[in-house]
C-alpha cells in the first residue's frame, strides 16, 4: 500500500508575503450558491530555465479554477478570452495592466510565477483587486513537484478567505467506498475535485462507513476481510492496518471523537445493535444505548459533548441526540417514517439527515434540537450518505440521479449541487476530512 | 469450504460439487439405480461466493429463504411456514449446523441496513429456537444491503433481496 505521508508536510514550507489586505472586502453580503464574484485566473508564469515543467501553471491554474467553481461563490472568465498572457506580462500590482481585466468585467484576479528546479516547485501566487489596482494577499509554497494540486488547494481556500472572512474546505481529503475496479467495495481517498485518487484499501471484500480521525492520518473502516465486520483501523503514513475491534457480530460506524480520545461505534450484542465507546487500543470504555431497538451511526458535536445517532426504537427510524456518557436521550426527528445517517455540522449549528419522503430518499438538515428543517435535495434520484465539509458549508452526498451512485457536493442550502466523481462502479460513504494541517 | 452431498435413500455417496447447488436425477434413474435422488448441499455462504466470483444462491438448498417487508424483520404467516419446514429438517438432520445471513434490499442507508440485517437473522434464530432447534447450532450475520440476489431497481427485485437466507455449516 503506498503511503499518503507526502500530504503533511507542505504546511512548514509556506512562507507569507502579505498578510490580511483583505479586510475591506470581507463580510460581503454574498452566499456560496451566488457564482456572483467575477474573477479571471491566469496561468503562472514560467520563471524556471527553459521550458522545463512548462505545464505546471496552467495545471494549478485548473486546480484552482475547478476548486472556485465547486465553491459556488465565483464565476470564472474564461481563459481564452484573456487578453494578458502569462509569459509576456507582470505579476506585481505596478505591473499589472488591470484595465485588460476589467473590461472582461473580473473584480478579483489571481497571478504567479512558479520556478522548478530539479523535483522542487517555487510557486508564488497572488490574488488582486481589479477596480482597486491592488494586491489582497499573496502566497509562496515550494515543496515536491507532485504537491503543487495542494498547492492549488490550498490558494483557493485563501482565496475564499479573502472574499468571505472563512477559510475555504479544499484543502482536505475524501474517503469513500466503490466497486470501481471490480466487484470488491474498496475504500479509497482523493481531493474534493478528484484528484490524486489512492486505493487505500485491498480487503478483496465488503468493506463500508469510512471515517477519518481528526488529524487525517487514520482511517476506521468496516470490513468483511476476515469474515466477520470488524472495525479496522489504518495508519494512512505508514499503511498499517489492525482490528481494533473484531467481536463477534457488528463492529460497525466507527466515529473519533473531535479530540481524537475516543471512538463511538455501533456493536451487535445478541444480535442488537448498541453505540459503545471504545478507546484507541479499542477496549471498551461504556454503552452508551441499551435498548432493544436498533441504535446505529452516532455523529458527533463539535465539542464531543453530544452525540446524534440513529434508532428505531420508535418503530421506524429516527433521528436521537444524547450526551456523550449516554444519558439525556431525546428524539429530534418526528416527520416522516424514515430519518437516518446524521452527520453534524462542524460548526455545530445544524444536522443534516437522510429521509424517505415520497418513496425517495434525501438530504435535510436541522438544527440540532430538531427545530427549522431544510430540504436541500429533490427531484434527482435518491441522495444519502451527507458529510459536511471541515468549514461547515458544504456538503458531500452520494447520488444515483444520473444512474450509478456518484460522489456530489452542494452548499449547505442546497444550492450548486457539482458531481464529484464519474464513470464505473458506484460510490459511496464519503468522509469529508478536517483540513490537513 | 466443500460442497457436499444429501444422500437420499440410504445410499451413501460423496461426490464434490464446488459452487454447483441444484437438482439432479441420478444416472440410470429409470433402470437398475431407480430411487436414488441426488442433489448438491450450499455450503459456501453468500460472502464466499460474492469473493469467489459466483452467482449468489437463493432456495437452493434443503432450508428456504425466508422474505421481509420494507424496514421490518417481522415474520410474517407465509415466514412461519417457511420456517417449520426448516425447523423440520433440521430435526431431521439434527448434527447440521447453520448459519443464517440476514440481507436487505437497497434502499436506506447502508449502516442503519446492516443492523436491519442483524435483527432479520436474529428473528428467523429465536422463531427456531421457539421450535425447538437448539441456539447452538445455529450462528447470524448480517451482509445488509450488501450482497443482492438481484440486482435491478425494482419492488420484485428489492422483495426478492430481502430475505434471512440458510448456509449449512456441517457437523
Amino acid at each position: 500500500m503506498k503511503a499518503v505521508g507526502k500530504w503533511w508536510f507542505v504546511a512548514g514550507t509556506i512562507l507569507f508575503l502579505a498578510q490580511d489586505l483583505g479586510a475591506q472586502v470581507r463580510g460581503t453580503i454574498f452566499g456560496p450558491g451566488s457564482r456572483s464574484y467575477p474573477i479571471a485566473v491566469s496561468p503562472l508564469r514560467n520563471l524556471s530555465d527553459g521550458a522545463v515543467g512548462r505545464e505546471l501553471g496552467t495545471r494549478f491554474a485548473d486546480i484552482l479554477e475547478r476548486d472556485l467553481v465547486i465553491s459556488g461563490y465565483f464565476r470564472l472568465i474564461d481563459r481564452s478570452a484573456h487578453i494578458e498572457q502569462p509569459d509576456t506580462s507582470g505579476t506585481e500590482a505596478e505591473n499589472i495592466n488591470f484595465d485588460s481585466w476589467a473590461v472582461l468585467g473580473a473584480l478579483g484576479l489571481v497571478k504567479g510565477t512558479f520556478r522548478l528546479e530539479g523535483d522542487i516547485v517555487t510557486v508564488e501566487a497572488k490574488l488582486f483587486d481589479v477596480a482597486q489596482r491592488r494586491q489582497l494577499v499573496g502566497r509562496r509554497y515550494r515543496g515536491p513537484v507532485d504537491l503543487v494540486r495542494r498547492m492549488a488547494h490550498r490558494f483557493a481556500d485563501e482565496t475564499i478567505l479573502q472574499f468571505t472572512g472563512e477559510r475555504g474546505p479544499f484543502d482536505s481529503r475524501i474517503a469513500f467506498v466503490s466497486n470501481r475496479d471490480g466487484r470488491f467495495k474498496e475504500v479509497y481517498t482523493m481531493s474534493l475535485d478528484g484528484g490524486d485518487l489512492q486505493q487505500v484499501t485491498k480487503a478483496q471484500s465488503i468493506t463500508v462507513s469510512p471515517s477519518w480521525s481528526p488529524d487525517v492520518r487514520y482511517l476506521l473502516y468496516t470490513s468483511y476481510k476476515k469474515g466477520n465486520p470488524d472495525l479496522f483501523l489504518l495508519d494512512t503514513l505508514s499503511g498499517r492496518e489492525l482490528v481494533l475491534s473484531g467481536r463477534s457480530g457488528l463492529n460497525l460506524g466507527g466515529r473519533f471523537s473531535p479530540d481524537g480520545s475516543t471512538i463511538a461505534m455501533t456493536l451487535e450484542e445478541g444480535a442488537n445493535s448498541e453505540i459503545v465507546l471504545l478507546d484507541r487500543s479499542g477496549d471498551l470504555i461504556q454503552k452508551l444505548t441499551d435498548h432493544w431497538a436498533i441504535d446505529v451511526s452516532p455523529s458527533w458535536s463539535p465539542d464531543g459533548r453530544q452525540i446524534a445517532f440513529c434508532s428505531n426504537r420508535s418503530g421506524t427510524p429516527q433521528i436521537y441526540v444524547m450526551n456523550a456518557d449516554g444519558t439525556g436521550v431525546r428524539r429530534i426527528t418526528y416527520e416522516g417514517d424514515y430519518n437516518t445517517a446524521p452527520a453534524w455540522s462542524p460548526k455545530g449549528d445544524r444536522i443534516a439527515f437522510v429521509r424517505r419522503y415520497e418513496g425517495g430518499f434525501n438530504i435535510f438538515t436541522m438544527r440540532p434540537d430538531g427545530s427549522d428543517v431544510k430540504q436541500l435535495t429533490q427531484a434527482a434520484g435518491n441522495n444519502e450518505d451527507p458529510s459536511w465539509s471541515p468549514d461547515g458549508r458544504y456538503i458531500l452526498f452520494s447520488s444515483n440521479r444520473s444512474g450509478r451512485k456518484k460522489l456530489y457536493v452542494m452548499d449547505a442550502a442546497g444550492i450548486n449541487q457539482v458531481q464529484l466523481t464519474h464513470g464505473g462502479g458506484d460510490d459511496t460513504s464519503p468522509a469529508w476530512s478536517r483540513w490537513l494541517d | 469450504m466443500v460442497s457436499r452431498v444429501l444422500v437420499v435413500a440410504a445410499l451413501a455417496l460423496v461426490v464434490v460439487l464446488p459452487g454447483c447447488p441444484g437438482r439432479k436425477k441420478a444416472p440410470g434413474a429409470a433402470g437398475q439405480g431407480a430411487g436414488l435422488e441426488e442433489r448438491g448441499i450450499d455450503t459456501a455462504g453468500s460472502l464466499e461466493r460474492f469473493k469467489a466470483g459466483e452467482k449468489l444462491s437463493g432456495d437452493s438448498g434443503p432450508l428456504k429463504d425466508v422474505h421481509f417487508a420494507f424496514d421490518s424483520y417481522e415474520l410474517d404467516e407465509e415466514a412461519r411456514a417457511i420456517l417449520r419446514e426448516n425447523a423440520n429438517w433440521l430435526q431431521d438432520n439434527s448434527r447440521e449446523k447453520v448459519e443464517i445471513e440476514g440481507h436487505c434490499d437497497e434502499r436506506g442507508t447502508v449502516e442503519y441496513n446492516l443492523a436491519l440485517g442483524a435483527k432479520r437473522a436474529r428473528a428467523v434464530k429465536d422463531y427456531l429456537v421457539s421450535l425447538g432447534i437448539a441456539a447452538d447450532r445455529m450462528t447470524t450475520i448480517s451482509y445488509g444491503e450488501e450482497l443482492p440476489l438481484c440486482t435491478e431497481h425494482t419492488e420484485e427485485c428489492w422483495a426478492k433481496n430481502r430475505r434471512a437466507h440458510f448456509v449449512l455449516l456441517g457437523d
